[in-house]
């Protein structure tokens, strides 16, 4: 057994989403790779004296489903997974990747329909997680599909995401309780802030984020986690930003992503691959122009790109934002089907000023 | 792919349980090494319309489970399975086991305490089941713990249970309703009959089946199968009879089982090894020492003994016989916390008699 993987699930049970004596736990396994995170995680369940159940599905059981599906199968809105959001106090995800491109030759429009179809199963776990009665979390077990993304071999992938989880320190709950702090006392230090400027050699932009809320990500929804995000005032967003790591989406790759903001709507966008691309995305609807986040990835572990924008966006000393939907929590109130993260890197000398004061420089915070 | 594997799927979904239109179907894989099949079943349900929810747990979960379990949590009544077996029309179940002896060192009081707390679960599949509600079948998928009991490679155990299943026939659905009309036949012919007299060199017993149904087991609860069995009347078996396999309760092997009947009740138990065991569990309860069932095993292509009931119960030229509980649906009443299926070659000049009709001789039926 990798001690590793047995520390990832002592905290994600004992401090992300903290079971409880008779709390009834879903764990969702979405690929049996995942089993020797599950095993650690059903374990330390149990220790908490929660109750488990799982929910798991054959590698490729997706693609099969897409492949063969009749429209009504693809309207079909699974009873037992809505019974069980429904009903959890608590539901931990454990992703892990066997083939990243397995659907790359499904026609978008039967996932989107199938996605559609489970929208009551969206909206019940968005109610319930905001009023507090789901508690909930999300990681990734390292896989060698990961690791050929990443382009590293397993063994160190694998020391890329423990690493990033803090779980070869002695105490990594106390490392990420002192994070929560640290993050806690930047996202306080926003409040009733107004004006950011972006400036440096990749960006120049500014936005407002009047009345808007920093959400601080300190493990607890995600693991590994690390950053603060916000939703800005959707007119404010104005200038420029050229995006220093490939924008992916729905599993295609653009690079060299530049964009041009006027009034918060993006009106020039160019790349230096996938410019079709990224355009017809970027025309999917109303609010697929308009920014929904804005972040700073606080994760100094995480160094670099492995094309999987858990890790992606948390890089330590980048910010990122997503064209589309925002998240209601911060105050956004963009609407879109779409929701696209992309990531500028600000390590050589950019700076982030918030009404007047220097914020952030050089990829460290400055308050 | 298999082909084998997916014509057993096509046989489980569209003769075993015959799914249809908007039937919600369980696929339960008790291992995910069973994904192959897992993923043909998934398959042939979507393409009979039908709407598919797996259940499946890690590998080793039940160990964990068994080992850091509390009282409580052992007695807690799992919902997610519970809400499946009261919902769903169709249950296909693949057993395939990773590692046999994996529970060896669990104490079975807690093994037993959980079944007793699961009781609702199986008591609404029994009752939904009897009424037609829930339609359900049983395979077995080959693995190498599996072949390893068998004594046998994976490629040679593949062979083996693939050819009990008839898959290697252009048409094996054929097969199996060829199979179920002459077991019929001789069901039929069963009907209304009283005495049954079993003689040959290992066995010399009699016992009346007066008043009890014998039901055709042709491969739609089991997969493979091949059988007819029914249910003794109680105090009437007398006799005796040597078991010619060893036989295997709860993952222990007794070799050598010899039983002497009176008036129903076995008098007498000695075995070569295990005694002990053997009597032990003859002790149970006040039903452990009646025969449940009494069945000829029909099955030619399964010739050897492999360590599982599923498939050495039908070997073809046998009889089974089971001290403990009866099923209801052959008019047996007996009771017991146990049913333990031994085994008994006729090939070597067996015969059975049916109310002074030569009805079985030398593991071939004669009427």
């Amino acid at each position: 057994m990798d001690p590793r993987v047995d520390k990832v699930a002592q905290v994600l049970v004992n401090y992300s989403v903290e079971v409880k004596p008779g709390d009834l736990v879903w764990i969702r396994v979405v690929d049996p790779l995942a089993e020797p995170l599950a095993l650690d995680v059903y374990r330390h369940v149990l220790m908490a004296r929660g109750h488990a159940v799982f929910s798991m599905a054959p590698t490729g059981a997706d693609y099969v489903f897409y492949k063969y599906a009749s429209d009504a199968q693809l309207d079909w809105l699974n009873p037992l997974a809505m019974w069980m959001m429904e009903r959890a106090d608590v539901m931990i995800a454990l992703d892990a990747a066997s083939n990243t491109r397995a659907l790359s030759n499904i026609d978008p429009a039967r996932i989107a329909r199938a996605r559609r179809a489970s929208a009551p199963l969206t909206k019940m776990y968005m109610e319930r997680q905001a009023s507090g009665a789901l508690r909930w979390t999300l990681t990734r077990y390292p896989t060698q599909a990961a690791a050929q993304d990443a382009e590293m071999s397993l063994s160190e992938y694998e020391e890329f995401v423990y690493g990033a989880c803090m779980v070869h320190l002695d105490d990594p709950v106390a490392y990420w309780r002192a994070k929560s702090a640290e993050q806690q006392r930047l996202v306080d230090w926003l409040k009733g802030k107004d004006r950011i400027t972006v400036k440096g050699e990749h960006i120049d932009l500014t936005l407002s984020i009047r009345d808007r809320v920093f959400i601080n990500a300190d493990g607890k929804k995600n693991f590994p986690d690390g950053e603060i995000f916000t939703g800005p005032v959707e007119d404010s967003v104005s200038g420029w930003v050229r995006f220093t790591y490939p924008a992916i989406y729905g599993g295609r790759e653009v690079d060299g992503v530049e964009l041009w903001f006027e009034d918060g709507r993006v009106v020039k966008a160019t790349a230096t691959k996938g410019q079709d691309y990224l355009l017809s995305v970027l025309d999917t609807d109303p609010g697929a122009r308009i920014l929904g986040e804005f972040a700073i990835g606080t994760n100094e572990a995480i160094q670099r790109f492995t094309r999987n924008i858990l890790f992606d966006e948390k890089i330590g000393g980048t910010v990122h934002m997503a064209v589309g939907a925002g998240y209601p929590d911060t105050g956004s109130r963009n609407e879109s089907a779409i929701h696209w993260d992309m990531i500028c890197d600000m390590r050589s000398g950019a700076e982030i000023h918030v009404d007047g004061v220097l914020f952030y420089k050089d990829g460290q915070f400055k308050v | 792919m298999d082909q084998r594997i997916d014509r057993v799927a096509e046989i489980l979904v569209n003769y075993s349980t015959e799914v249809r239109q908007g039937d919600l179907v369980m696929i339960h894989l008790y291992e995910p090494i069973a994904e192959p099949l897992g993923l043909a079943l998934y398959r042939h349900v979507l393409a009979a319309g039908g709407n598919a929810i797996f259940r499946m747990a890690p590998t080793g979960a039940d160990y964990i489970f068994y080992r850091y379990a509390s009282d409580d949590q052992i007695d807690y009544l799992d919902p997610m399975f519970h809400w499946l077996m009261a919902n769903i029309d169709v249950r296909l179940a693949v057993r395939a086991p990773v590692n046999t002896k994996a529970l060896t060192s669990i104490d079975p009081a807690r093994v037993s305490r959980f079944q007793k707390s699961q009781a609702p679960i199986t008591a609404t599949f029994m009752e939904r089941q009897a009424s037609g509600a829930l339609r359900w079948s049983l395979t077995q998928f080959p693995t190498q713990a599996a072949a390893q009991d068998a004594e046998m490679s994976l490629s040679e155990y593949e062979e083996f249970v693939y050819g009990a299943c008839m898959v290697h026939l252009d048409d094996p659905v054929a097969y199996w309703r060829a199979k179920s009309a002459e077991q019929q036949r001789l069901v039929d012919w069963l009907k209304g009959k009283d005495r049954i007299t079993v003689k040959g060199e290992h066995i010399d017993l009699t016992l009346s089946i007066r008043d009890r149904v014998f039901i055709n087991a042709d491969g739609k609860h089991n997969f493979p199968d091949g059988e007819i069995f029914t249910g003794p009347v109680e105090d009437s078996v007398s006799g005796w009879v040597r078991f010619t396999y060893p036989a295997i309760y709860g993952g222990r092997e007794v070799d050598g089982v010899e039983l002497t009947f009176e008036d129903g009740r076995v008098i007498q138990a000695s075995a070569k090894k295990g005694q002990d065991f053997l009597n032990a569990t003859l002790d149970t309860d006040a039903g452990s020492r009646y025969l449940g069932e009494f069945a000829i095993g029909t099955n030619e292509a399964i010739q050897r003994f492999t360590r599982n009931i599923l498939f050495d119960e039908k070997i073809g030229g046998t009889v089974h016989m089971a001290v403990g509980a009866g099923y209801p649906n052959t008019g047996s009443v007996n009771k017991s916390a146990i049913h333990w299926d031994m085994i008994c070659d006729m090939r070597s000049g067996g015969e059975i008699w049916v109310d002074g009709v030569l009805f079985y001789q030398n593991g071939e039926f004669k009427v």
